[in-house]
């Protein structure tokens, strides 16, 4: 045991009336990858923020390199090699790489002038990108940086302070598939030379590529820890709901309708010379995958109205409609659930009410003043069908979970006449209980007859809930794949511009 | 570097304007007007100055009203004026206490009056304008012609820090010792003329005994003609008042106001033109030792508003 | 309501005290005269909460008003034109400005506050080279005797000033409160991205703000001038604006939008003035004006917010505590 870094031993914490963190013990080794799952209020973000010392424990002891304390600070934990790489990333856009890593910290210059010395900071940021394999140089400005390689300046940021424990909190939830696989990749380089990570996130399947160790937490207790060997989807599903999950894959219940929505040519402004073929069925959901910035979300904006249509046509039941703006997508039945859906999908201030009823205002208005009451009747029958866990329709959207927010920005939909429904990353940030239930809303949609395009970057999602797959290259679609064609292999040939095997599809 | 081509055209525009305007300055000597602050008192130096134009078309005269009527906007334009190169001005000088170490520069350049506010310290050539505290007397007796038995007064004004408006308030208090008139305070409203009635009105309200209210800036007056009427109080309540506004004209012709002070802007702007010529032409001779060329100011009263009134029309309806 | 509450407490206990000092500031005439002066400070005070509310700011309305004003003196004065048809005139030119400057900010994407800085400025400009910076006034005649009674008479010794006001909060609030624009309003000042996605026309809500901004400077010139019966280009409404922005936020607006209610405006407004009063009235020597003015909104202001931050915390350690309970009594049921 002499390689143990880090060690809680039972850590509570209680705050008025609500026990966080019941009692949790656990162990950091050298050079490990624990990972730390949990549904969401499992207790896992206090016990990180009393890791970072933000919050102190009611009781317990945490040991560093075999010393005692009851609590840490924030500069405690950084001295002790505590880092952080965030879920949100905390970076300055408008400064450099080296200024990032190195802020609050810069070395100074020309003594009482307190210059920042500018290149040494670079000089000293350079080895570090190297060692992460890094394709851009200290001195670009992070605005210009794709989301992955933030998140590499945010680890170079964690090594910049020999950090001997890195904490990623969802570190994949905004990556794409090979950007995901990089990222898995640094996680087992920073292993082998003996830094310990804990690997926080709700994709169970990046935990199964890279954890030593899973510590499962639910409702403020540590209820399983399973060794590399025990590792499983299942088993950990079952730890963390208390039960097993049923398989994701649901299918429809009666064969799709002709008609739906056709794109044909369509020309979108992020991918100016490409043209975009494709068509949704009634009744299916048609998944489509691809890499982060292959075109996904501008081809959905386009056909929200969001974003200029440059050419081509979209039809309706063969019928071609115009749409210059979310209005009249709108008013043709077609809807958008917006990949962020705190800025573009509620406005977080107002309550739920407000939120379900605020695109159908209209229709709840008598000479343009507000009826409440035929209001609150649309908005309580939707939280009830949608079951919004929330105290009543009056709550502020911003106080609900990730899961109830989705629920509420679906709600505001579906007590409309949705006839096409684009899901832009449904599940992103919402724990394993409420995936299910999107998944649930979204097949009953499809069984009403409704289209479903639905965007996701998630594996399991893509494969498990899709009746087909569209995959998207560089601004076109690069293949459609039917259910029995169905492999990660073959999402990801296409995502990466591949054609399928022929023997592949062919067994 | 784009970005930077559009003010080097704005720029190099405004240099062509400029020296098209040094260009006309050489041919003919240009005298300027500087007012303190935008008014209509100004319009009737500008009168005046027409009327030099008009005897002297060799010359070419302006009147520059100062922007915010701040001494450092006013510093300002003398500047710009002095790098214009013109012969000759007559400033009614912002705070001229601390203005001087400016105006020297300013006389080093050119002829220097100034008019309507002097400032003493420094090296102007003359002042064309009022005695001010001789006018604060004069309201002074106006008030006590009034009030021969006393009583509570309030004085109004725009900001304390003008010497016109120290000097008016130290004559009236000059006129006024020794009687049973008693001033209560001196309100400010910053030239904000809704801020000047609303302190009119709450006069009145907190003062129900106040005999007599005087405004010492041409719209001061006005203001409290309008109060006192709206309440009421005509008669009851006396205005005595400065300068010639169109309403406090009307108030005296109604006999609510009682009389007013009016100063003769006409002749500032007037005699600084000529005077100037003058000076340019050597000739100082009509300059007394202080340099105080005092226009006398004139009581306005229910006997003579009728003949002023008329006056005061043709000359703004010209 | 809690704000507006507050903010009424606070105009009570400001008018007590003054009241205790000096009973002079409750006499009929004084209570009247203010009533005057709140009615033609709210109406801006309104128009300039709207732009608030959409996350913008309108500071040109004080400059509109010298504009206005002049222009609006001489077609009564100089060209004798017919006063319904100057009032419609005066009313047409601040929607013009309004719709002006909410062209530029929504449809070229330029800021509100330098768009509206430089309406500031060069309505100002343009006031004063109209009118070679002599002031207009209403000298020798009584024009415009309807309009003018209209404007600043009275109904039962209330100025009609203030019934004006009244009425307008109300229209206003049920505008703001109750329609379909107001909660747009509201939606689009909070989140406009968000909005959009719901099919609002956002650049439209927000255009409407400006134009009724400027519409509403439009009837405040009207009610000014008649206050004042002159005009002068140079410092006619000069700072009007920062009495708007003042009201608005003492009222519960906040500049990053999407906050605010008319009442509390109108009470921001009433504050303002009661403050400007109690000066004169207590005889606080008038420098200190502003200063007194500063002061309270400053002390508002921040109570307000210690308060609300308080208040976030208490519902939010109820939240978590709710949130844990709903669980905890799950596992029961489930080992039962």
């Amino acid at each position: 045991m002499a390689d143990t870094l880090l060690e809680l031993a039972g850590i509570t914490k209680t705050y008025p009336g609500v026990v966080a963190l019941d009692n949790v013990s656990l162990r950091v080794m050298r050079g490990e990858v624990l990972g730390l799952v949990g549904e969401n209020g499992a207790g896992k973000s206090t016990l990180m923020k009393i890791l970072g010392g933000v919050t102190e424990p009611t009781a317990g002891v945490i040991r560093i390199d075999g010393r005692e304390h009851r609590a840490l600070t924030v500069s405690g934990a950084t001295r002790a090699g505590i880092a952080f790489v965030h879920q949100e990333l905390n970076l300055f856009e408008n400064l450099d790489v080296a200024s990032n890593v190195f802020i609050g910290r810069e070395k100074l210059a020309f003594g009482p002038l307190m210059l920042v010395d500018n290149a040494t900071l670079r000089a000293r940021v350079a080895p570090l990108l190297t060692r992460l394999g890094a394709d851009f140089a200290p001195d670009t400005p992070v605005e210009t940086l794709s989301i992955a390689q933030r998140q590499m300046v945010e680890i170079a940021k964690a090594l910049s302070v020999d950090a001997r424990v890195i904490i990623m909190d969802e570190p994949t939830s905004s990556l794409t598939l090979s950007e995901t696989e990089r990222l898995l990749q640094i996680v087992a380089d920073l292993k082998a030379s003996g830094v310990a990570v804990i690997y926080i996130t709700h994709r169970l399947g990046e935990i199964m590529t890279c954890a030593d160790r899973v510590v499962v937490l639910r409702d403020g207790r540590m209820v399983g820890e399973l060794g590399r060997e025990a590792l499983s989807h299942a088993a950990m599903i079952r730890l963390m709901i208390g039960r097993d999950l049923k398989s994701l894959y649901v299918p429809p219940r009666e064969a799709p309708r002709a008609g739906g929505c056709t794109l044909t040519g369509v020309v979108t402004t992020a991918f100016p010379d490409r043209r975009i073929d494709l068509s949704v069925r009634h009744g299916e959901i048609l998944g489509l995958a691809g890499l982060v910035g292959s075109g996904r979300t501008s081809l959905a904006r386009t056909v929200f109205g969001i974003d200029r249509l440059i050419g081509g046509e979209i039809r309706l039941d063969d019928e071609v409609i115009a749409i210059h703006s979310p209005r009249d997508a709108i008013r043709q039945g077609i809807y958008l659930v917006p990949e962020d859906r705190k800025r573009a999908g509620l406005v977080l201030e107002m309550p739920i009410r407000e939120n379900i009823t605020l695109a159908d205002l209209l229709h709840h208005a008598r000479l343009l003043l507000i009826d409440r009451r035929s209001e609150a009747r649309v908005a309580r029958a939707q939280s009830a069908t949608l079951s919004i866990k929330a105290p009543n329709i009056e709550t502020q959207a911003v106080t609900l979970s990730g899961g109830n927010q989705q629920k509420v920005v679906l709600a505001k939909w579906l007590s409309m006449q949705p006839r096409v429904v684009i899901f832009d990353e449904p599940t992103r940030g919402i724990d394993v209980g409420a995936k299910t239930e999107i998944y649930t809303l979204m097949r009953g949609l499809a069984d009403r007859g409704v289209a479903i395009l639905m965007i996701s970057s998630d594996m399991e999602e893509v494969i498990g809930v899709s009746d087909r797959i569209a995959v998207m290259h560089e601004g076109r679609i690069s293949g459609l794949l039917e259910r029995e064609q169905f492999t990660e292999y073959n999402v990801l040939r296409l995502a990466i511009g591949q054609a399928l095997e022929p023997t592949e599809s062919a067994a | 570097m784009r970005k930077f081509v559009g003010p080097l055209l704005a720029g190099a525009l405004v240099a062509g304007l400029c020296a098209g305007g040094a260009a006309e300055a050489q041919q003919k000597k240009t005298l300027v007007f500087v007012t303190n602050v935008a008014a209509d008192f100004w319009t009737f130096a500008r009168r005046g100055i027409e009327k030099a134009q008009k005897e002297h078309p060799d010359y070419n005269m302006e009147m520059i009203v100062t922007t915010e009527g701040t001494a450092a906007a006013q510093r300002r334009e003398l500047d710009d004026l002095v790098a214009r190169g013109v012969a000759g001005i007559s400033v009614s000088v912002d705070d001229a206490a601390h203005a001087t170490e400016e105006l020297n520069k300013v006389a080093a350049k050119a002829v220097l009056f100034t008019t309507d506010s002097d400032a003493p310290q420094s090296k102007r050539v003359a002042y064309i304008g009022t005695d001010n505290v001789a006018a604060g007397r004069q309201a002074g007796q106006e008030i006590l012609k009034a009030l021969p038995n006393g009583g509570k007064i309030m004085l109004f004004v725009g900001t304390m820090d003008a010497d016109n408006a120290r000097e008016r308030v130290q004559g009236i208090r000059e006129a006024l010792k020794g009687s049973k008139v008693e001033i209560l305070d001196v309100r400010t409203d910053q030239a904000d003329f809704t801020k000047a009635k609303s302190n009119a009105e709450d006069t009145l309200a907190k003062y129900p005994d106040i005999s007599l209210m005087s405004g010492l800036w041409s719209y001061d007056t006005p203001e409290i003609y309008d109060a006192v009427k709206n309440a009421g109080k005509c008669g009851k309540v006396k205005i005595v008042g400065f300068d010639e506004d169109a309403r406090t004209l009307r108030g005296i012709s109604e006999g609510c106001v009682q009389s007013t002070i009016v100063q003769q802007p006409f002749e500032f702007g007037y005699q600084s033109m000529i005077g100037l010529i003058k000076v340019i032409n050597g000739d100082r001779s009509w300059i007394p030792a202080d340099g105080k060329i005092i226009v006398p100011t004139r009581v306005i009263d229910k006997s003579n508003v009728a003949e002023f009134v008329t006056y005061v029309k043709t000359l703004l309806h010209k | 309501m809690r704000k507006e509450l507050g903010l009424f407490l606070l105009l009570i206990v400001v008018s007590a005290i003054t009241a205790a000092i000096n009973p002079l500031f409750l006499s009929g005439v004084n209570l009247l005269d203010m009533a005057n002066l709140i009615g033609m400070f709210g109406v801006f005070s309104i128009g300039e909460g709207f732009t608030i509310i959409t996350g913008g700011i309108d500071l040109s309305i004080g400059s509109m008003f010298a504009l206005l004003g002049v222009v609006f003196v001489d077609l009564l004065t100089e060209y004798q034109v017919a006063w319904p048809l100057a009032l419609l005139a005066i009313i047409a030119g601040g929607l013009v400005l309004g719709a002006l400057q909410a062209f530029l900010i929504t449809r070229l994407k330029m800021q509100p506050f330098i768009v509206t800085l430089c309406g500031l400025l060069i309505y100002r400009g343009a006031a004063r080279y109209y009118t070679t910076d002599s002031s207009r006034g209403f000298g020798y005649g009584d024009e415009a005797d309807t309009l003018r009674t209209l404007a600043a008479g009275h109904v039962y010794g209330v100025p009609n000033t203030f019934i004006f006001l009244v009425v307008l909060a109300v229209v206003m609030g049920v505008l703001l409160h109750r329609s379909v624009y107001g909660r747009y309003l509201y939606a689009v000042g909070k989140n406009e991205e968000a909005a959009r996605f719901s099919g609002i026309r956002s650049n439209l809500v927000i255009a409407g703000a400006y134009v009724l901004s400027g519409g509403l400077a439009a009837i405040s010139t009207v009610l000014l001038v008649f206050y004042t019966n002159s005009v002068s280009p140079s410092s006619f409404g000069n700072f009007y604006e920062l009495y708007a922005i003042a009201a608005a936020v003492l009222g519960g607006c906040s500049l990053r939008g999407g906050e605010g209610s008319i009442l509390g405006i109108v009470l921001g407004t009433a504050l303002l003035q009661v403050l400007q009063n109690l000066v004169n009235i207590l005889g606080i020597p008038s420098s200190l004006n502003f200063a007194v003015m500063g002061t309270v909104i400053l002390l508002g202001v921040l109570t307000d917010q210690q308060l609300q931050a308080r208040r976030k915390l208490a519902a939010a350690t109820a939240g978590s505590a709710r949130a844990a309970a709903a669980p905890a009594l799950a596992q029961r049921g489930q080992q039962t």
